[in-house]
């Protein structure tokens, strides 16, 4: 799934680590979400959109 | 495993591991000092000879419960891919292996190497699931 976590980190000069310890997990788990390797659950996807004040289809685009 | 710093499971994870293969080692010692000095028999023998076989048990328990206090689900979901891999693998060798002995008569591969071979496999299976995620 193609995502916009590099640019809205990139605006809040953020480093992945600065992201992870918001999110409370590893700095590999942003990589790996922000390179569209990982699909994180909606859980964490509801945290993501609370952290950049967007909603969840702001951050992630569906490919189909 | 696939580990990352500052991960309060992982950490609890080792810890545990490392007490289990502790005990693992005393009670292998054991185990094969007192088959051998007092060669008992019965139940005795029966239970001096599973002993090292429970910290074993224990420690598949410990990855149980890591996965279960994983809160980083990235983490989690490489580990399940990762025992998963290693399973695969270790059932595969051990079917071929088992038919090899059976019919060309291959050397006999010991049942308590099941458990080393599962976590070699597991270990390679997290390494090259590692090298995919960051490449």
């Amino acid at each position: 799934m193609k995502n916009r976590l590099r640019v809205l980190r990139a605006e809040r000069e953020w480093s992945q680590a600065d992201l992870a310890v918001r999110l409370e997990v590893s700095r590999q788990s942003v990589n790996a979400i922000e390179t569209g390797k990982f699909d994180p659950s909606l859980p964490l996807a509801f945290k993501l959109a609370r952290l950049f004040g967007l909603a969840i289809e702001d951050i992630f685009t569906d490919e189909q | 495993m696939v580990c990352s710093t500052n991960n309060p499971a992982q950490r609890r994870y080792l810890i545990r591991f490392a007490v289990c293969m502790t005990i693992y080692i005393v009670l292998l010692l054991v185990s094969v000092l007192a088959l051998k000095h007092f060669q008992p028999t019965g139940v005795p023998a029966y239970a001096l000879a599973v002993l090292p076989a429970l910290p074993i048990i224990a420690s598949l328990i410990v990855m149980g419960i890591y996965l279960a206090e994983e809160k980083d689900e990235f983490m989690r979901n490489l580990q399940v891919q990762a025992l998963l891999g290693g399973t695969g693998v270790t059932l595969s060798v051990v079917s071929v292996w088992g038919f090899l002995e059976k019919f060309v008569h291959a050397q006999h591969f010991d049942l308590f190497m099941v458990y080393p071979l599962f976590w070699v496999a597991t270990g390679l299976t997290a390494a090259v699931l590692w090298m995919r995620v960051r490449s």
